[in-house]
């Protein structure tokens, strides 16, 4: 039994158990596919075909309406990566995952922090019913609701801010700004989920522990090093991968703020691959997009893995 | 202690501001459905005015949104189930046993949850519409599963992991079969991991678009989230109309989601549990 | 005897005159009672129109309408994947103007004419030639009418007359130099957050149509020289009109590149802007808003090559991978929606149309003041291809949008822009072999 939970659960999220049973017999070594395979079998029967399908698209150069597909290999991965156009928009997907994570993880600890206090607790109990308030909401009225807020002559925002004597701000007509909005917005809609995964992280630090470290120093900053930062990991790492793909999937709120614009400006990877497939028809290219961008949420999600779990040993 | 009273003040007024910045969009969204257009729109806002039903009213008689919340009900029920039926057996599976294709296992499921719907859309269309199921709300709750069933087994991994093998080896060596353990002993034992993945999952599959604009686009058949967004393309937005139809789409949602407020803050550990 | 003779001649007469008109829609639908039609439509006020008064139709036929509604932006992709997929999801499809070269060509529409020739199918009323020429001509393709015009659209000036009065203007510019030279200067004060002109210009088809191409043909700019295959937006007088276009930039509100139609309508009503040149379809929304008093519509200005006004609209085409059945109960469902009969009631409820009879009765223009100026844009200098029809059209407009938003922004300047424009545009062009099926509707134009 290791002594060392993070160690447990380190190995868990990711990479399975690691703890059974004794050595299985044969029967017993076919037990788990039982209880795996009706969620195989479904998975399979629903998401390989048009997995297999997505594949055969992107070697085929294929436009709707114009013609049956013709086999092109590679061609379209190679159009797809020498393309100015999609290059950009993965730019700035990964930029979107730049600058939202740091800021998610930050305001997401210090409401986990805020609610799992001891104090106020009326409060922190309105917190977390609130929290679910933003995952709930439909992305895409997320959307329409920024365009209304942040309107240039009309929005609430800007009223706000010129209490502060801030003049007005044009969010959705200039390029930076729009792309601002769409990085408040990410970062309002899902803050609160990372915040509830690293408060589950923190409920799950024993409370001697926290005690004894209350009893050995008065500081707060090397108390949650040493004692609840170990436990976060793991959960750190879960709320990266899943951000990651809620940013790279996310389609719906951005579409909803500006279809992509001004210009290109909030054209994130998503985005891209709508336009390629549904307004220039282009499915064979968009194929080949989408898999590439399959491949970059893979590697990042492989990445946090590696690096936030050895930190956890 | 003066320090404790500082801590609680600037405690409560860190947790008031954050509720304002999480609260007001939604407060700015239900208001919104309340207003005349004129009113939605003018610089001072209104804070206070008569609340009108009309944009409510537009919404009901000029969409099918009833029909739609229906459908909407009857989709995300079902996937959510069916993802549970499927998908709790298999964290079970995963959480008990050591096996060597665990890992891509793992990565098979990661991966679906990953699919990029936009694309992913053209073969499921192309499926669908050669078994005439389009507009059929099942072809919805088959698709769903592929970011369903992952999500939920996820969250139950840890869940499962939770419980102690003390109780799990006692009922074995009492004759009870694996499967049996599997449900009278550790799935009683999970509520919280279930109502979680359940209402997390369900989030997801409520506020789905663009796999229901164009599997189900019928008014007989579109779920609820389409409506609100039917307007985007039109010359002009009725405003009122879409935050009313936006409110009450979100509406069950978010009430689902604060009938288990508490189950999320705990359930979401994700791999912290011992 | 001879009595008895006048009888029975008279009634043979009146049996034969029964006769020559015995076409109705009740008899020709007999067979398809109880069919099922699913017809597209748009979340738009033609549309709904049609939707209330289709209780009529199902009564006189039996035939059953079921509307499926898309907002526009998914509706080519809708009815793109159901014919790619075969999956006969609509039998009645919706045509935006730029569309039908790719609808025909990949023969999934039926030519009118194939219904025409069924005397039991064909409205011996029908007279094609009570549609707006032009209209006919947007939707001959190959010289085949694939469709039936319905909701029709011309872009229209809308000015505040008080705004313009106010500054010393009796009426609104008559050319787009005019509205530069004299008109903005007085009526722009930013600082009060006051404009005299907005252009919307959102990304997409709204940049496409309503900005870039606005700014071409007056000017004598052109997109296409389809018999010599080349590329025409970057030549002298494209580059001139989009230059004027730049040059207005400065009276025009921050942000006017993010807006689409809604926010300029929004700007007008507010009175923000005192001029906007919109569509034909935003009429009754203005009469209704707060500015109802001082609205004042007339056709678009002038440009130094003529007038030509913004040009748009839809028509009705039966699909070609319905049923036999189906795709007679669609025809007679489309023929009656477009019937000159059906044309005063569906005004009267809010819709647009193309017939002549209706739109130049004189009755009717007294209750729908913007069917006037509609009228005269659709009779006087209007282009059928305002945006060219090809088959590529989707990324050929995709094109035009990108580059013409940059130049808007100020990202490139207007002939580096448009050089690239039509350096893509060629390119573009050529792999996609565009040029074969690119549809040349004849040019309608008159001198004013």
């Amino acid at each position: 039994m290791a002594s060392h939970p993070q160690a447990q659960a380190a190995a868990g999220t990711a990479r399975g158990v690691d703890e059974g049973l004794d050595r299985p017999s044969r029967l017993e070594r076919a037990e788990p596919w039982l209880f795996i395979a009706p969620s195989l079998i479904l998975l399979l029967a629903v998401g390989l075909y048009p997995i297999l399908f997505t594949a055969y698209m992107s070697t085929h150069n294929w436009v709707l309406g114009m013609g049956a597909p013709t086999f092109n290999g590679l061609g379209n991965f190679v159009d797809t990566l020498s393309s100015e156009e999609f290059r950009a928009s993965v730019g700035r997907t990964l930029l979107l995952l730049a600058i939202t994570l740091p800021i998610e993880l930050a305001l997401g600890m210090a409401l986990a922090l805020a609610l799992n206090a001891q104090h106020n607790k009326v409060l922190r109990t309105i917190l977390q019913v609130a929290l679910v308030v933003p995952i709930a909401i439909t992305p895409a009225v997320i959307g329409l609701l920024v365009q209304l807020m942040f309107d240039n002559q009309l929005g609430i925002i800007n009223y706000f801010l010129s209490f502060f004597g801030v003049g007005q701000v044009d969010w959705l007509g200039t390029q930076v700004l729009a792309y601002t909005t769409v990085c408040i917005a990410q970062v309002w809609e899902w803050t609160p989920f990372v915040a509830l995964v690293l408060s589950a992280s923190m409920a799950t630090v024993p409370p001697e522990i926290e005690e004894a470290a209350i009893l050995e120093t008065d500081r707060w900053w090397p108390r949650f090093k040493r004692v609840q930062l170990p436990f976060l990991w793991p959960g750190i790492t879960a709320a990266l991968v899943f951000q990651t793909a809620f940013v790279v999937k996310q389609f719906g709120m951005i579409y909803a703020i500006e279809k992509g614009g001004p210009g290109t400006a909030t054209q994130t990877a998503m985005l891209h691959i709508e336009r390629t497939a549904f307004r220039g028809f282009d499915i064979g290219v968009a194929a080949a997009e989408s898999i590439l961008m399959l491949i970059v949420s893979i590697v990042l999600a492989q990445i946090y893995i590696k690096v936030f779990y050895s930190e956890a040993e | 202690m003066e320090k404790e009273g500082l801590y609680r003040t600037l405690h409560a007024l860190g947790i008031l501001f954050a509720l304002v910045v999480i609260l007001f969009p939604l407060y700015w969204m239900i208001a919104a459905s309340f207003k005349t257009q004129d009113e939605l729109f003018s610089i001072p806002p209104v804070w206070l005015w008569a609340p009108t039903l009309d944009g409510y009213r537009k919404a009901i008689t000029e969409s099918p949104i009833l029909h739609a919340l229906f459908n909407s009900v009857i989709v995300t029920g079902a996937s959510v189930l069916l993802g549970l039926l499927v998908g709790a057996p298999a964290a079970y599976g995963l959480s008990r046993y050591r096996f060597g294709l665990r890992k891509h296992i793992w990565f098979w499921y990661v991966t679906n949850w990953m699919l990029v719907p936009v694309v992913i859309l053209i073969p499921f269309y192309l499926v669908a519409s050669k078994l005439h199921m389009i507009n059929n709300l099942l072809v919805l709750i088959l698709v769903y599963q592929v970011f369903v069933v992952p999500l939920i087994v996820w969250l139950m991994v840890d869940q499962f992991r939770s419980v102690p093998i003390a109780l799990e080896e006692a009922a074995l060596l009492d004759g009870l079969s694996r499967f049996g353990v599997f449900l009278r002993i550790s799935l009683p034992l999970v509520k919280p991991g279930m109502a979680v993945s359940a209402i997390l999952s369900g989030i997801f599959a409520w506020n789905n678009l663009i796999y229901a604009y164009i599997l189900t686009p019928s008014d007989q058949a579109r779920p609820a989230p389409t409506i609100a967004l039917s307007y985007l393309g039109g010359y002009i937005v009725p405003w009122t109309k879409v935050m009313a139809s936006a409110t009450m789409i979100c509406a069950p949602v978010i009430i689902g989601g604060i009938i288990v407020h508490k189950y999320m803050a705990r359930g979401l550990t994700l791999g912290a549990v011992k | 005897m001879k009595r008895l003779t006048n009888v029975l001649l008279s009634a043979a007469l009146l049996g034969v005159a029964a006769n020559a008109n015995a076409w109705s829609l009740k008899e020709a639908a007999k067979p398809y009672q109880g069919t099922t039609v699913n017809v597209v439509g748009l979340e738009r006020p033609s549309y709904k129109a049609a939707q209330e008064l289709t209780p009529q139709f199902e009564k006189e036929t039996g035939i059953h309408v079921n509307w499926v509604s898309f907002p526009y932006e998914s509706t080519l992709k809708a009815e793109t994947l159901n014919f790619v997929s075969h999956s006969q999801q609509f039998d009645l499809i919706i045509t935006d103007v730029v569309w039908p070269v790719t609808f025909a060509s990949a023969d999934w529409v039926v030519p009118v004419q194939h219904f025409l020739d069924d005397p039991k199918l064909a409205d011996p009323d029908i007279d094609l030639k009570d549609f707006f020429p032009v209209w006919r001509k947007a939707f001959t393709i190959d010289g085949k009418l694939m469709g039936l015009p319905f909701d029709s659209y011309a872009g229209l000036l809308y000015y505040n007359k008080s705004m313009l009065k106010d500054a010393g203007f009796d009426g609104p510019p008559k050319t787009w130099s005019e509205l530069r030279d004299d008109y903005l200067p007085k009526l722009t004060d930013k600082d009060k957050g006051v404009f005299g002109y907005a252009l919307q210009s959102a990304k997409g088809e709204t940049q496409t149509a309503d900005s870039f191409a606005r700014f071409l043909w007056p000017f004598g700019g052109r997109f296409l020289d389809i018999d010599n295959k080349k590329v025409l937006v970057n030549s002298e007088k494209s580059r001139e009109g989009e230059k004027f276009r730049q040059s207005l930039m400065k009276y025009m509100p921050d942000g006017i590149v993010a807006d689409d139609h809604a926010q300029a309508v929004a700007l007008f009503s507010q009175g923000k802007a005192a001029m906007i040149t919109e569509w034909s379809a935003f009429y009754p929304t203005l009469k209704d808003s707060k500015i109802a008093d001082d609205l004042g519509i007339a056709p678009e200005p002038k440009g130094p090559d003529g007038r030509y006004s913004a040009f748009g609209g839809f028509a009705y085409m039966v699909s070609a991978q319905a049923s036999k059945k189906k795709q007679d109960a669609a025809w007679l469902f489309m023929q009656w929606l477009t019937s000159k009969e059906m044309g005063k009631p569906l005004v009267e409820h809010g819709a647009v149309v193309a017939r002549q009879s209706v739109d130049t009765d004189p009755e009717i223009q007294k209750q729908f003041p913007h069917l006037k100026p509609m009228v005269t844009t659709w009779e006087g200098s209007v282009v059928p291809d305002w945006r060219p029809q090809l088959q590529c059209y989707p990324k050929f407009s995709e094109i035009v949008s990108d580059w013409g938003t940059r130049i808007q922004l100020g990202d490139v300047s207007v002939d580096d822009g448009l050089d690239k424009m039509n350096a893509d545009l060629s390119k573009y062009m050529d792999s996609a072999n565009c040029w074969k099926s690119a549809n040349q509707p004849r040019q309608v134009k008159l001198d004013d």
